[in-house]
Order: C-alpha cells, then structure tokens, then sequence
C-alpha cells in the first residue's frame, strides 16, 4: 500500500494544501457579513486528515490557531461510524475542546472512494449566540450558561441534506440573523475546500497522499525541532498578570509557566498558576494553549509550515481549575483575552536564553463597544472600536516594536475600521486618532508606538461595554529598555462629569455629545536607551513621535 | 498606410512590436537604459529603420511614424525602489498618521522582524489643517487658511516637490480640498499637486490619502521622463500621437499621465491581458488566461470579453484605489533560485538571481541553481541558441549548481534534481494562475492558456496539466506580448463619485445628472485626444453590497436602466454578478441593496492592427525539422530524443504531435507527450490536449473548404 516518496510530489502536497486554506479564508472574507469577520478576519481556516491531524491552516487570527485540530479529534471519535459523505457538524462547546463560546466552527468530512480521508473545518467569531448579553461580553457572568448557548458536535446536515428542526432549534438561541448567513458561509468555505481536496486525490491517489503526508509532517517537525534545539537545554520560570476579574475591585491573578526545554522538545507547565475566578476572565485549555503555541512560533523561523509536525515536540501541561482551565462551569468568554499576560510570562522565561528571539511586552488589549440607534437613520448600530485598541508591539534586539499593531493574539491581523465609514454606519464624529507621542517603552529599541482616539459621541441613551486590562500594569521592558504607558477609556460627559469605566465594565445612559477619550499604549523597549542611534532620535524628534524633553529624559539625548 | 509601434520599457530590454496596415507584425528589442529610458527607445526606433526596405534614416523614418504607444515603469521603479519625490501633505486636523499606519496591518503576523513600510510622506510634512465636514459634507468647522499658508512655507523651506491634499469626507464636497489647492497653486506654482476628489472623489479615507499620496510621489519622476521622451522624439521628427498606457489597460495622452501619474503604477504589464484576447478569436473564444514569465516575476490575468479590473490594488504594501487591471505576480520566473529549506524540502524562489549575476549557466559568476539552470539541463533551452545564438549557455555550470545545492543533499542525481526544480517551479506558476481564476470564480479549464516572456511556453504545459486546462495559444510576439498589446488599447477615462443610497429609494434625477457630469467630461477628454463622437462610449458601473455587507460588488448598469431608474432590474444583475463572484445571492430573502460608488469610464476606440489572412498550408511540418535532441519528459520522468521545429518556417495548418520542441529567435516552446500543436490563422501555436482536435477546428476545417 506504501507508495514511494517522492519529495518533489511533497512540495507539491505542501503548496497545494497552503493554497486550499488560503482560498478557503478567501471566501470567507468576501462572504460573510458580520464586520468581525469581513473586516477583522477573525476566523481560522484549515485541513486536516481522517484522525484529525492538522495538515494546513490559513490563521487570520493567530489566537484561534490551534483550537480547531483537538476539537476535530474529538468529534471523531463522538460519532465514529456514523459520519457520512455530504455531514456538517457544528460545535462551540468549550466544554469539549471549544475555545471561546463565540468561536463556532463548521467541520466537513472528506469522503473519497467510500473512505473518510481528511476533514475541512471553519472556525468564525460570531456575532452574537445567546446568553445574556448581545454579543457574548457578559461581565457579569459565573457560568457558561449566562454567557452563550452550548453546542457539542451536532449535526446540522447529514448525507447532504439540511436538519430544519436542529438548525432552527440554533438559531432559535441566537440573537442576529446575520449569524446564519454567517454560518452558511463556513460551509461554503468548507465545500470549497472539500473540493480541492477531491481534485488532489483524484490526481495521485490515496496511497500516494497518506504516505506524502507522513513524510510532511516528519518534514515540518525536523524543522521545529532543530528550532528548538537552538534553545540551551534547562527549566526557565516567567509570570504575567491579570488584574481585576469583573466581580472584585482590586482582584489580581498570577499566570506562572515553566518551560523545559530537553533537547528537541519543550514543554510548557503551568501547575504553579493561579485557581480560576468566579467571573467570566477564565481560559480554556484550547485558548490557553494556543496563546502558548502562537508565542512560541514568533520566536522560530515564520516559514515553517502549520501542520501536526509543528507542533509535535511541543508539550503543554494546564491543571483544570486554573485562570487558564477553568472547569465545568465556569464562564469563559474573556479567555482569549488572556493571551497577553500568558505571552508575557512566557518572554520574561526565555529573555535570557534567547535574548535574539523574544519582545519586550506588548501593549495589552483594552477595548471598548458602543451600541445605541443613529439619530439621523433612526437604526441602531453596533461598534467595536477597533482602531482604539491597538497598540505598540514589544521591541527585540535589533527591530523596534510595530506602531499601532494591537495585541500580540492578533499580531497585526486586525483592521481599523476606515474613518469615513466609521461615521457613515455609527452617529460619532471622529476628533483624533493618531500615534500617541512619547508613548513607546524607551530603548536602544524603542517599543511600538500606541495611538490616541477621540470621539463625539452622536446618539442618546448610548450603551458602553469595555473588556480588557493594561490600565494597571505597562508593557515591561527588557535588558535595560524601559516600560511603555497604561491604556485608558475616559467619557467626558457634556454636564462636565468625567466617568472612568473599569476594565470590564457596562456602562449605560451615555448621552450625546459626550467625548470619548482612549489611549491604547506602547509596547516596552529592549536594550539600554544610551545605546539608541542618535540620528534615529533626532529624526523621531523632528517627526514628533518622541518630545525633545522626554529624549533627554529617557535616552541622555543632547544635541 | 497606418504604422504603429507598441513600446513596453522593462528592466533588461525595451520591446517594440511595429505594425502597419495589412503586414504581419515586426518585433524588435534594445537594451533597456535605465538611467534615461527615452535613449533605449530612440535606440530600438534607430534600429528599426535600418531594418525598412529600403533602410531609411531615423529621421525620416520617424516621420511616417503615426502612433506611438508606450508602456513605461519609471512608476513603478520609483515605488519599489523609494525613489520618489519628496512630498509634503495637507490633511485634516486628528487623522496625521493614516497614511502612516495602514488601518493598522502587518501582513506578516508571526514575524516580529517584519517592518512597517516607510511612509510616503516624512509625519514632519504631513500639516494638520482645522476645518472640518461632516459624513453628508455639511461644513461643521471652516477651513483655516491661515494654517494652510503656514504648511506652505514649511515645505518652501524643506524643498518639498509634490504636495498632495486628502481631508476628511471630502468625497461628499470638495469645496475644502479646492480651497486649499489655490492657495497652493498660488505660493507654489513649480510643485506637483494632486488633490484627492480630482483624483478619487471615493468613500474610504484611507484608500483616498494613500492613492493621493502615491500620486504625488510618482509624479514629478514621471514628468521628467515625459520630458525626456518627448524632446528626444521632438528631436528625430516624430510627430505623429503619442499615446501612454495606464494600469487599466487603456491608454491615456500625455498630458493626463502627467497630471494624473498614480495611472501608469502598472503601465508596463497593462498591455498583456488585452493582447490575449485578440490571439484567441480564431478558435471562436471571447476570453483567456494571460501569464508573462520574466527573470524574477511571473504575471498572471484573467479576461472576459475585457480584462478584468479591480478597484483596491496595491503596491509595495501601498494601498491604491484607481481602477487597474487585476494581475497578480509572484516571484516565479527564469531567475528563481532553487534551494532546500530546514525541513530538506526543494523549494523555488521567490529570491532571483536576476540578469546580473544571472542564472548560473549565464557564466556571469552566479553559483546558484536557477530555473533557467535546470531548463538547460532538461534539453529545453539549446546552449547554442539562447536568444537565436547571441548568448552561448554554460551547460556545465548549471550542472555543478545543480549538483551541489540540490542533487546532492536530496540523494537525487543531477537530472532528477533538475526535474524537481522544473516542476516546483510549475507548481508554483499554476497556484499563481489559480490567484486570478478560482479565487475570482473561474474554472481555468473554461479558459485558452496564453503564456508569453521567453521561458514562459516552456513550462506552460505542465501548468496546464496541473490546472486541467486543455488549450494553450502561444503568438508568435510571445516574447514581446506587451508591446504588441499596447497596440490593441482604447483610450480609457475612469471617474467615481461616492452615492450613498439605498437602491429601492434612489434620487434618480441626482443619480443620472452625476452619471453625465462623469461622462461630459470623459467627452472633453476625448475631444481633446481627437476621438471624434461615433467611437465612444461611456460604460456605467455601481458598486453595491447587501446592507450591513462590507465589501461591494462592482458590476455594469445599462444606460437605459439608469434613465428609467430601473430599481428592481438593476438589484436583478447585482444578484447576478455576487452569486457568481461568491457562489450564492440572497435574491430569494431580498434584503435591501445598497449603493456605495457610481462610476463611468469614457472609452475612446482607436485603430487596430489589422491581419493579412494567412493562406492554408497544408498539415505537414517535415520541412521545418532542424534537428533532433534529447529533452526529459514529464509524462514519463524519463529523457527522450525529441525532434526540434523551426517555429519561423511553421505556416498556418503545420500540425506536430508532442513530445516536441519549437524554437524561435525569442522564444522556446516545449510541447509535452501530453499534447500536440497545430498552428492557427494568426500563425500562433495552437497547443491542445491529444484528442482535444475539437478545440482547434479552424486549423483544420480548411482542407475540406478549399478542395
């Protein structure tokens, strides 16, 4: 049965899966209406072989990268021999390998001659899907009831034909309708996949594909594996933090990881980290240990390919009950949003083991969501302040940070909205939005720098949710480089009243005309600020991203 | 007697294509001469001349000349290179950095050593101006000149060549911009202006104040080379219609380019696309896939009765908004090098060794393997008739760059090294060929497979098998496509005004007043390039999306429909066009339809080259055999004696059965075991699937009508 490998043919099987993904995101982001995905590309696209193995993925958003294989494993197993030609299957549960409720992702199985060969899967952030609040933000929640409604491995069309009551006893549950039209463009993407991959099997056959893909995956994990062993062997401890877990003022929590690394594997063990909250700032182990993987992989070679090999010799080791594995059932939607705190822990471990390959902090996510109805259009309207959010990036040895990239989970994959089109489809009128000076951590390499928005706010009665952190703690600067600035939200209101809202907040009864401030910060600084080029300086200087006051101050700059 | 010449300026040589009424097209090529380009064009035109029977001067020669049609990539260098002018820029008090920022991407997002491009415009020259319109252009706070006046002097004293001007929501009234740019115009009368709403008076701030700023930056360069080109052409006694071919496929005067030089950011390969369509008409087809292989890039598009367009292109990570063609490059071509990544897998490119060192047989001193390396080793490329003989290949350099990057740590000997390369390079090619077809839509199966640029005829049948396409047409002016297709180019005027408005509750009268504002003045354009009234035409698109959608679907409105405010048929092609971009319309559910952009674009028709109809001349090609030689074989990775044509002593209905090899001056066309060629009425090379005879009728159909 073993065909001969051809390691031409693999290169061919390598590019043709990277090209099947990525058309697969293509579709999606031309179909889908919700702005999270068309504009913010917040989905994850892949392939993945009959047991679930991840061939390839196309990840718009790193933090949902690898959340989609274990769960593919799990629905495997779930209906065993009862998965036909033609099924689509559903699933959210973060019960069961889910990483955030409001990640929902469609699986495709891929029959070809009788035979279960590979899986095509979609993952979406949705736009809404039940629980208490519109949109999944519930501060407020304790269990995941309150937060979403639960979707373990359902099947929503069987041998091709479309279940009417499973699928109207969905979306029955869900708020906005959009969200259907949103779920059948997943499994558009998936058909389109499936497709591509019918055409390669017919093409060489299946001998030929299981054994080529061993090979690729033996391939990929050579490689991660000669990363790591550029890693001096040993035991390297770091901690990030999170404050204020939605119910306690005050509340701070300890993420602790130790990595060890023997050889050509690591392992990462968070044993040491802190219980679970009774709030919703829970992880999942999927969220979790994809904020691990994604840290790790800005470390090594971006060109090695996403599949099981990759993550093979990485080992990653979260006690259920923990921040970073709540247990059953807790709430969990700001899980993602641990990613931060969670990379932070990880680049304090390494920093003196690989000075070359880890960042200085990164800004931490602060974000904000204004709902309310347009006075002029008399229709409401829904915003994610996205150009407020993003912040610098930590700098390493050699590159300054990014300026105005967001947090490290997204990397630069999610999109300001367009400021005209911000005020064709909210009532606000956009003041400011601009890099922020003087807002990056100092170094010999500067963080990136973080932005300021301002905006009038242009409808009565208008509701504010705010889900985040970096508004006690600064990006951390590294071997000398200096921390960056606290993010902020401030409203100031048109009576002259200033409200701050907490990090996660809901705030209600918003008038019109009332100034929206935010500033997400910098990221930190890497090396002695002294060491900076001073021709550099003087040129930032001259563009006014740094004051001539604060060059004297944090870099000894002197004309 | 018209005579027309097509010049496509590139990095390595300057291609002519002369046609005159009636003759078969002539091809020519100089050495491109990067620090002037104008003396290459004079060079080649010198050339060409002399090559008149009887040979004529330049100067007389240039003063039968009628039309010269060129394609330049001063533009685009000056992008790619950061070359451009130094630019300063007016923009609304609070959005400094858009420009800068880019909404925020990093393409790469596993990379921390992936940098921000550098801007456009230096944050110092970007001034805040106070003043402000709100989303319906209603003026909430007035401009204050007084800063305008103050940035001036700021950039008098820094030198600065180009300013542009952008300001918030301008799109919905333009009387801000206008203000400033007479203040400007005023103090500084020597600087390049581009002002947004005369060059995208478009929603989407961002696209607007990069495509503006682009503007700038290119456009004094291209003046000067305007410059050069015309005192030099002046100079020989041309003075016939220069005409410049602009990224849409169209061509635009001089003058124009001029003001508007963010238009020829993709001048050079514009010509292709269009110059496919013409070579497909025999075989009754009305649309192709267009690919160029060249050193370090190989070029892929689609076209459908026309090329096809998009409205958001980029370039080096600059977003630009004006309508271009939708050609998609990767970095393929002869160039590539070869190599092994940490996993041991062979992979091509993207990195070049370009013309300098050059691929190793060139025996310019390259050590590393090259596509064109492994072609040589292949039997494909003839040593001694690389470029018809000017060129002598070094067989056993490939061999040893082959041998040492790839055979030898692969295991593999040198000819399976060179096969694998071959056929990774194709793997490649064939993804970039599915970029433009099934990520539009497209089956490329539908489609005739046209590859142009010297190597590309050799790879295109394993592309072909790869993507399933059983129809390639390789023109005989393969080598020079883009001059040739230069030729074939309308006038082309595109205008956009941002409309906001549901389309069940259109203010048509608005509506068609704005379509004829745009198309008067498509019409002065064209009167000013003396297109007389009967050859043009004014094409209307929207762009729409279903409400709360993001992205719009721009597609064609009939004039008629717009004059009778034809709601509901118009929501009909909408539904139409978005199913077959995305495979599904919500036409069933109706939701309500929104317009975004109302465009028109002013077509000017000018002359074509026109065909001597070739006579029949019957199947056989025996007397264009020059030899035999040896060549691997895809089909069955073996190596095998393959006789070698002629391609200049092939005639119309010449039929070859594959495997073979056709040469020509500039081109080399392999035809794999999989497939057998016949050559066509336009004399191009008609390469079809082995019992695909269906596709290529017309080739044949001759015998029976004539006896």
């Amino acid at each position: 049965m073993n065909a001969r490998i051809d390691p031409i043919l693999l290169s061919v099987y390598a590019r043709t899966f990277k090209s099947i993904t990525d058309e697969m995101s293509i579709s999606m982001e031309q179909t889908t209406r919700s702005p999270i995905l068309c504009e913010a590309k917040d989905y994850v696209t892949g392939l993945y072989d009959a047991d679930g193995n991840m061939l390839e993925q196309t990840e718009n958003l790193p933090i949902l990268a690898f959340s989609l294989a274990p769960v593919c494993k799990y629905i495997k197993d779930y209906f065993g021999d009862e998965i036909y030609p033609g099924d689509v299957i559903f699933h959210n549960d973060v019960f069961s390998l889910g990483n955030q409720n409001n990640d929902v992702a469609a699986f495709k199985p891929v029959f070809y001659e009788d035979k279960l060969v590979a899986w095509t899967a979609v993952k979406g952030h949705q736009a809404d899907i039940g629980g208490n609040v519109a949109g999944g933000y519930n501060p407020n929640a304790v269990e995941v009831w309150q937060e979403a409604l639960r979707i373990p491995p359902v099947k929503v069309v069987e041998r091709g034909k479309l279940r009417k009551d499973v699928w109207n006893l969905i979306f029955a549950n869900v708020r906005l309708d959009i969200v259907q039209h949103d779920m059948k463009a997943e499994m558009g993407a998936c058909t389109v996949g499936e497709r591509r991959m019918l055409e390669l099997l017919r093409k060489y056959g299946v001998a030929s594909y299981e054994t080529h893909k061993q090979a690729l995956f033996d391939a990929t994990r050579k490689m991660m594996e000669a990363e790591i062993a550029k890693i001096p062997n040993g035991k390297y401890s770091g901690e990030g933090y999170v404050y204020f877990d939605g119910r306690f003022v005050g509340s701070k929590y300890t993420i602790r990881v130790d990595i060890e690394v023997k050889d050509k594997s690591i392992k990462f063990d968070y044993s040491k980290t802190d219980p679970q909250t009774n709030g919703f700032v829970n992880g999942t182990f999927t969220s979790s240990a994809s904020a691990t993987i994604l840290t790790l992989l800005q470390m090594v070679n971006p060109d090695i390919p996403h599949n099981e090999g990759m993550v093979q010799p990485i080992e990653i080791v979260i006690p259920e009950g923990t921040i970073l594995n709540a247990a059953y059932p807790k709430a969990t939607t700001f899980g993602n949003h641990l990613c931060p705190p969670n990379a932070d822990a990880i680049q304090r471990a390494l920093a003196p083991v690989m000075p070359d390959r880890v960042t200085a902090g990164w800004n931490n996510l602060l974000a904000s969501l204004t709902t309310g109805i347009d006075p002029e259009k008399n229709e409401k309207y829904v915003d994610i302040g996205f150009m407020g959010l993003k912040g610098g990036s930590g700098a390493m040895r050699g590159i300054d940070g990014y300026d105005h990239i967001g947090m490290i989970d997204a990397s630069g994959g999610v999109l300001d909205q367009d400021y005209e089109m911000f005020e064709q489809q909210t009532p606000h009128r956009l003041l400011k939005h601009e890099l922020l000076t003087d807002s990056a951590g100092a170094g010999e390499w500067r963080g990136g720098l973080g932005v300021e928005t301002i905006f009038e706010i242009g409808s009565e009665d208008t509701q504010l949710v705010t889900f985040g952190d970096g508004d006690f703690e600064p990006a951390f600067g590294l071997f000398g480089g200096k921390e960056a600035g606290l993010n902020f939200i401030r409203l100031h209101y048109p009576d002259g009243q200033t409200v701050v809202p907490k990090n996660k907040d809901l705030i209600t009864g918003v008038p019109k005309g009332t100034i929206y401030h935010q500033v997400a910060s910098g990221g930190g600084g890497y090396g002695d600020p002294k060491k900076r080029d001073r021709k550099v300086l003087a040129e930032e200087i001259r563009n006014g991203v740094i004051t001539p006051e604060a060059a004297v101050r944090d870099y000894g700059y002197s004309e | 007697m018209t005579l027309k010449i097509g010049i496509d300026v590139g990095g390595t040589f300057t291609d002519f294509a002369v046609t005159r009424d009636g003759a078969e097209p002539a091809i020519f090529k100089s050495l491109s001469t990067p620090s002037d380009p104008s003396i290459a064009v004079v060079n080649g035109l010198t050339d060409i001349a002399a090559a008149q029977t009887p040979p004529q001067t330049l100067e007389a020669f240039a003063a039968t000349i009628d039309t010269i049609v060129h394609g330049t990539t001063v533009t685009t260098n000056a992008t790619l290179t950061h070359t451009g002018a130094k630019c300063g820029l007016l923009t609304t008090e609070g959005v400094r950095d858009a420009l800068e920022m880019r909404r925020g991407i990093r393409e790469e997002q596993y990379n921390n050593r992936y940098t921000n491009v550098k801007p456009l415009v230096p944050r110092y020259l970007r001034a805040c101006i106070k003043g402000r319109l709100d989303r319906n252009g209603n003026e909430v706070t007035p401009l204050d000149l007084d800063q305008v006046r103050q940035a001036i002097a700021l950039f008098k004293q820094d030198g600065v060549q180009a300013v542009s001007i952008c300001f918030m929501n301008s799109f919905a009234n333009p009387a801000h911009e206008q203000a400033a740019a007479k203040l400007v115009r005023q103090e500084m009368p020597g600087a390049y202006l581009s002002v947004s709403t005369d060059l995208l008076p478009s929603i989407r701030f961002y696209e607007r104040i990069s495509t503006t700023a682009l503007n700038s930056y290119v456009g004094p360069k291209l003046n000067h080379y305007l410059d050069q080109l015309v005192g030099r052409l002046k100079g020989i006694g041309f003075h016939g219609l220069l005409l410049i071919m602009q990224s849409n496929g169209g061509v635009i005067s001089p003058q124009l380019a001029r003001e508007k030089a963010a238009l020829t950011l993709l001048s050079g390969p514009a010509g292709g696309p269009g110059a496919g369509l013409f070579y497909v008409k025999p075989h009754n087809q009305d649309k192709c896939i267009t690919t160029d292989m060249g050193g370090t890039s190989f070029e892929a598009s689609v076209a459908v009765g026309s090329p096809m367009i998009k409205n958001d292109g980029e370039i080096a990570r600059h977003k630009i908004a004006l309508p271009m063609l939708d050609i998609h490059t990767i970095g393929a071509g002869g160039g590539s090098i070869g190599w092994l990544d940490e996993g041991g897998m062979l992979r091509m490119g993207p990195q070049s060794a370009g013309a300098d060192p050059g691929p190793a047989c060139y025996g310019k001193g390259g050590k590393l393997p090259a596509t064109t390396d492994a072609n040589v080793v292949l039997g494909y490329l003839d040593p001694n008739y690389f470029a018809g003989g000017k060129m002598k290949l070094d067989v056993g350099a490939a061999r040893t760059a082959i041998e040492t990057h790839i055979a030898r740590p692969m295991g593999l000997s040198i000819e399976e090294a060179a096969a694998g390369m071959y056929r990774v390079a194709c793997n490649n090619m064939a993804q970039g060929v599915r970029e433009v077809t099934i990520k539009r839509g497209f089956d490329p199966r539908e489609f005739p497979f046209i590859p142009a640029g010297g190597a590309g005829p050799i790879h295109s049948c394993l592309i072909c098998e790869e993507l399933e396409i059983p129809l390639q047409i390789v023109p005989r002016e393969s080598s020079v496509l883009c001059a040739f297709g230069m030729l074939m180019s309308e006038l082309k005027h595109d205008f956009v005004r941002t409309f906001v408005s549901k389309l069940d509750a259109v203010d048509w009268k608005k509506l068609t007043a704005m379509v004829d504002e745009m198309a008067a003045e498509g019409a002065r354009q064209l009167t000013e390039e003396r297109i007389p009234e009967a050859r043009r035409r004014h094409d209307i698109k929207f762009d729409c999306r279903y409400i709360k959608q993001y992205h719009e679907v721009s597609f064609l409105v009939p004039r008629d429909l717009v004059a009778k405010g034809d709601a509901a048929a118009i929501a009909r092609a909408f539904h139409a066009e978005h199913n077959r971009l995305y495979g599904y319309s919500l036409e069933a559910e109706n939701p309500p339809i929104e317009i975004i952009n109302v465009r028109v674009q002013s077509i000017g028709f000018t002359d074509k080259p026109s065909y001597r109809g070739d006579a029949w001349a019957g199947d056989d090609a025996a007397s264009a055999v020059k030899g035999q030689r040896s060549m691997y074989i895809p089909e069955t990775k073996k190596f095998a004696e393959v006789p070698v044509y002629d391609g200049h002593k092939m005639r119309f209905g010449n039929r070859i059965d594959g495997p073979a090899m056709i040469e020509q001056e500039t081109t080399a066309i392999f035809v794999s075991a999989a497939y057998d060629c016949v050559v066509d009425a336009l004399g191009s090379f008609a390469i079809y699937r082995k019992g695909r005879e269906d596709l290529v009728q017309s080739c044949f159909a001759r015998e029976e009508a004539t006896a």
